[in-house]
């Protein structure tokens, strides 16, 4: 048996998602048991997120970007010529502004421009989306290490579902689970960016998913329907019941996480 | 489509997502922003014209991230870090990793500007480390092919570099001299 140490050595590595299979069954059954060790590891996992958004720091000014990719593309066009030679500073700031410098035509710098923008605003929609997503998982992990996961109790959809009335400003309807794989452990009201929403807790197995509900706001930029792998959390979301925010967190197999969505697809 | 642009705009489908990362590493390991830029030019210059030369199929963050450190590292600011560099820790050896509970809270409850101001202050073969695996979100095998390390070299330092970050947000005396920690100022 190992002792806490040892599996504090391990926490990082699971954190990251880096523990071998072999220890990954293990470790979790020694954080399910020892409160030490499970905050240890959310404190860990919070820590990761905090780095996160605060490393996304920096910002390319729109000139580099143009002038990064309008080189990108020029280099390409010159492929089979040869190479032209090396200048002091290549590419400099100037170079990109001064017309004798390319033979890139302005119209094309300005679609190229253009191109980049419409890029940068993909990208910054796709670092929203991965920010609330990373909060959304956050809340999960937060809750299971939380001593009162659940407000209300009970394994009965038709208990869970009016405690949540008034309590957040919608309604929504809860799958019938008996007969699935899934059991109800209850629900709470949580809170994204100020927003209340409810949270249902569901068991598989040994496993616990959560189940976020929360009004489709702009600040919970995320695809309308999407499904996330990367990380050792599965993730599922989608919208539907007039704008309702679904989403489904767990570590569960992908296709558990799948079944319990379209359970809730179902519900509707 | 002529044969000669098809690895040009290979090398664009790959390298453009990947522009505000390797922009936002320059900048972190730089700290400077004339120099960021001239990091990330050089650095998409040297791996387009260096393209031939990567495997299709293999990390290519990966790669295209070494470029850019490798280009860091042969800057001024880069061979400065690398003269005042010393590393108290035990190549490729877990380091131990005592808790104690303010120490742990520390990072998650810090300010935004406290956790940078954190990061700035350690030293660079952990912040890069931690850059890499907590902010780009790389595997160790993938941060042990930008760094040229061994990946035991690379838990040791996610394992110490998150260590120093609590302290030094903890307020405790942090496990490096002040002026280590300033090199790159």
């Amino acid at each position: 048996m190992m002792n806490c140490t040892e599996w504090q050595h391990r926490i990082d590595a699971y954190v990251d998602a880096e523990l071998p299979p072999s220890d990954l069954h293990a470790f979790r059954a020694h954080v399910e048991t020892c409160p030490a060790c499970a905050s240890m590891t959310l404190s860990v996992t919070e820590s990761k997120a905090a780095i996160r958004r605060a490393g996304h720091r920096y910002t390319a000014s729109p000139e580099l970007r143009a002038q990064v990719f309008a080189a990108m593309k020029r280099e390409r066009s010159e492929q089979h010529q040869p190479l032209p030679a090396r200048r002091e500073r290549p590419m400099s700031r100037q170079a990109w502004w001064h017309p004798t410098s390319t033979a890139w035509p302005r119209w094309g710098i300005a679609i190229a421009a253009l191109l980049l923008v419409v890029v940068g605003l993909f990208l910054v929609t796709r670092r929203q989306q991965s920010t609330a997503l990373a909060e959304l998982v956050d809340l999960h992990v937060a809750d299971l290490a939380s001593a009162n996961p659940v407000e209300v109790v009970s394994t009965d959809r038709h208990t869970v579902k009016p405690w949540f009335q008034g309590k957040v400003p919608f309604t929504f309807d809860l799958p019938e689970v008996q007969g699935s794989p899934f059991s109800l452990l209850g629900g709470r009201v949580t809170y994204f960016h100020q927003e209340p929403g409810a949270q249902l807790l569901f068991r598989y197995q040994r496993h616990l998913i959560s189940v976020f509900i929360f009004r489709q706001t702009p600040e919970l930029s995320l695809p309308a329907s999407f499904s996330d792998q990367s990380s050792s959390f599965r993730v599922r979301t989608w919208i539907q019941g007039g704008g309702l925010r679904y989403v489904v967190v767990g570590d569960a197999a992908p296709a558990i996480i799948q079944q319990l969505s379209d359970l809730l697809h179902v519900a509707q | 489509m002529k044969e000669n642009s098809d690895s040009g705009s290979e090398f664009e489908r790959l390298a453009t997502p990947l522009f505000d990362s390797l922009y936002n590493f320059a900048r972190w390991l730089s700290g400077d922003e004339a120099e960021a830029d001239d990091l990330v030019q050089e650095a998409f210059t040297k791996a387009l014209r260096g393209f031939a030369s990567f495997t299709p199929g293999t990390d290519f963050r990966a790669w295209i991230f070494r470029i850019l450190r490798n280009t860091f590292l042969t800057s001024r600011t880069g061979l400065r870090a690398k003269l005042t560099d010393s590393l108290d820790e035990d190549e490729g050896e877990i380091i131990a990793v005592t808790w104690e509970t303010p120490e742990s809270l520390a990072v998650a409850a810090a300010t935004r500007d406290a956790l940078q101001a954190a990061l700035e202050r350690l030293p660079a073969p952990y912040r890069e480390v931690i850059l890499l695996c907590d902010v780009e979100e790389m595997k160790y095998k993938e941060i042990a092919e930008v760094l040229l390390i061994p990946i035991g070299t690379v838990m040791s330092r996610v394992a110490r570099g998150r260590k120093l970050l609590r302290q030094s947000l903890a307020g405790e005396r942090p496990g490096w001299s002040a002026s280590a920690g300033k090199m790159d100022e």
